[in-house]
């Protein structure tokens, strides 16, 4: 699968939900909707736990150069 | 002859007690302004400052008063740093004005009207030019003070929502002096670096003269130009500041702002799995039916009824086999009994018996003969007779009826 923006993904998982519970599929499409789904939920929850959590400090010194500190807040 | 003094000596003597005292060197000083009048030679300021039952003469000199940056007329309420001495020739005293703003919502809206819009005639509060806030900023960018509450309450909230925020802090002071051109450097700054998804640029709440920094042109520009969507908190009670208005999303404190930032990753998670159930809900649901749908169709009558048939079509068969088993037995045990029999059936249709009894067979030509009109006078014929052959030639011929 194509790598999604989260809000993409999220989306999509939303239409599929809304798709399968409307009960319209023929059941192979069906099945191949909630495997998609499926994944997409995977890969949702895989991007939420992907933490970095870094603080840090942006900085310009005198030469114009751009400095990224970690600070500790 | 009493002691007297001169008049310049009673307005020095008066000016000395002035100039003694230590608040008068210096204090801030509200009221109205009316009178005022600007000397264009000397480029000095001259006005009265009053309230409801008091007036007094002030001056601002030119070196002073090239540093206000607003627009002084009648009615104006003002703020002014000032002294007090006594202005000798015309023996009153005067305040000299060493800075001056304007006070309170009265003179800062005015101010601020005119710069808003001043700004709105140049685009950069336009709304087709707002972006759209990313739903899931994986990095946030903040213009703020190190050390304010609002990088506090910030900074709290986020990591409450979503501990794996990549925060890039850029330090700014947010009032006085040099706090505009701060601003807008951070925002620049994080614009320049590219990393952060989104800015968040505040402070916490303040009069309306501590949070002029954001109704400066300088940071609405910056804003405005800002390639990363960017929402503007700025605390206060009032309705509006310009950052707010050029911003792409306006939150009425830096804790808002960081909510409308970063959403809540328990309440996500919580979506994902809802969804995850409904996906398993749906398709346990859809092969419910169908299964259902499969169930109904096999109890349907022409089913069993076919099996029914099958079965009986099955024993008619097994029966015809065993019939024709049983038939081949029997012929193979009864086979010379058979045999003759056959032999009598055989027998009793040779016509050897019927010639026995009297019969002949007559041929022509090794022809059975049985019609008259086939013989002529002269012909050969060959009788049979059950124990002779014999040749015979025809001397007459007569047609009978029988």
């Amino acid at each position: 699968m194509k790598k999604l923006k989260f809000e993409d993904a999220l989306k999509k998982l939303g239409d599929i939900v809304d798709e399968l519970e409307s009960g319209e599929l023929e059941l192979e499409d069906s099945i191949k909707k909630f495997e998609e789904g499926i994944k997409l939920s995977l890969l949702c929850q895989q991007e939420l736990e992907k933490a970095d959590g870094k603080i840090q400090r942006l900085i310009k010194t005198l030469d114009g150069e751009i400095e990224v500190l970690d600070i500790n807040i | 002859m009493k002691d007297f003094i001169t008049v310049s000596e009673l307005n020095e003597y008066i000016n000395s007690l002035l100039s003694e005292d230590l608040f008068l060197r210096s204090f801030w000083l509200k009221g109205e302004i009316s009178g005022f009048r600007l000397y264009q030679q000397s480029g000095h300021l001259y006005f009265n400052l009053k309230d409801k039952d008091s007036s007094v003469n002030c001056v601002m000199f030119k070196s002073r008063a090239r540093k206000v940056n607003f627009q002084l007329e009648d009615g104006m309420e003002v703020l002014l740093r000032a002294s007090v001495s006594v202005f000798a020739r015309q023996g009153r005293y005067q305040v000299y004005v060493e800075e001056m703003q304007p006070y309170g919502l009265g003179g800062l809206y005015l101010q601020l009207e005119k710069l808003k819009r001043e700004l709105d005639a140049k685009g950069y509060f336009n709304a087709e030019k707002k972006q759209a806030i990313p739903e899931m900023p994986s990095c946030v960018g903040i213009v703020t003070s190190q050390d304010g509450a609002a990088l506090r309450d910030i900074l709290k909230v986020i990591r409450q929502r979503n501990r794996g925020i990549r925060i890039l802090l850029v330090h700014s002071t947010v009032q006085g002096e040099g706090a505009a051109r701060e601003l807008a450097e951070g925002i620049r700054l994080l614009n320049e670096h590219a990393e952060a998804e989104l800015i968040i640029i505040g402070r916490g709440g303040g009069s309306l003269e501590d949070l002029m920094a954001f109704n400066s042109e300088e940071v609405v520009k910056a804003i405005y130009e800002s390639n990363i969507p960017l929402i503007s908190a700025v605390g206060h009670e009032v309705d509006f500041s310009l950052s707010d208005l050029a911003a792409d999303l306006r939150a009425a404190t830096p804790t808002q702002a960081a909510q409308m930032a970063v959403p809540d990753i328990a309440s996500l998670k919580e979506e994902i799995i809802k969804s995850r159930q409904g996906l398993e809900r749906a398709i346990s649901r859809k092969i419910q039916y169908n299964s259902e749908l499969l169930d109904r169709i096999m109890m349907r009558k022409v089913w069993k009824e076919s099996r029914a048939m099958l079965a009986q079509r099955e024993d008619i068969l097994q029966e015809l086999i065993r019939s024709l088993l049983r038939a081949i037995k029997d012929k193979q045990k009864g086979k010379e009994q058979g045999l003759s029999l056959l032999a009598s059936s055989l027998d009793a249709l040779s016509p050897l018996k019927t010639m026995q009894r009297g019969y002949a067979l007559v041929r022509k030509d090794s022809y059975l003969l049985k019609d008259g009109d086939a013989v002529e006078i002269g012909d050969e014929l060959q009788l049979s007779l059950w124990n002779a052959e014999l040749e015979v030639e025809v001397k007459t011929k007569e047609r009978v009826k029988r």
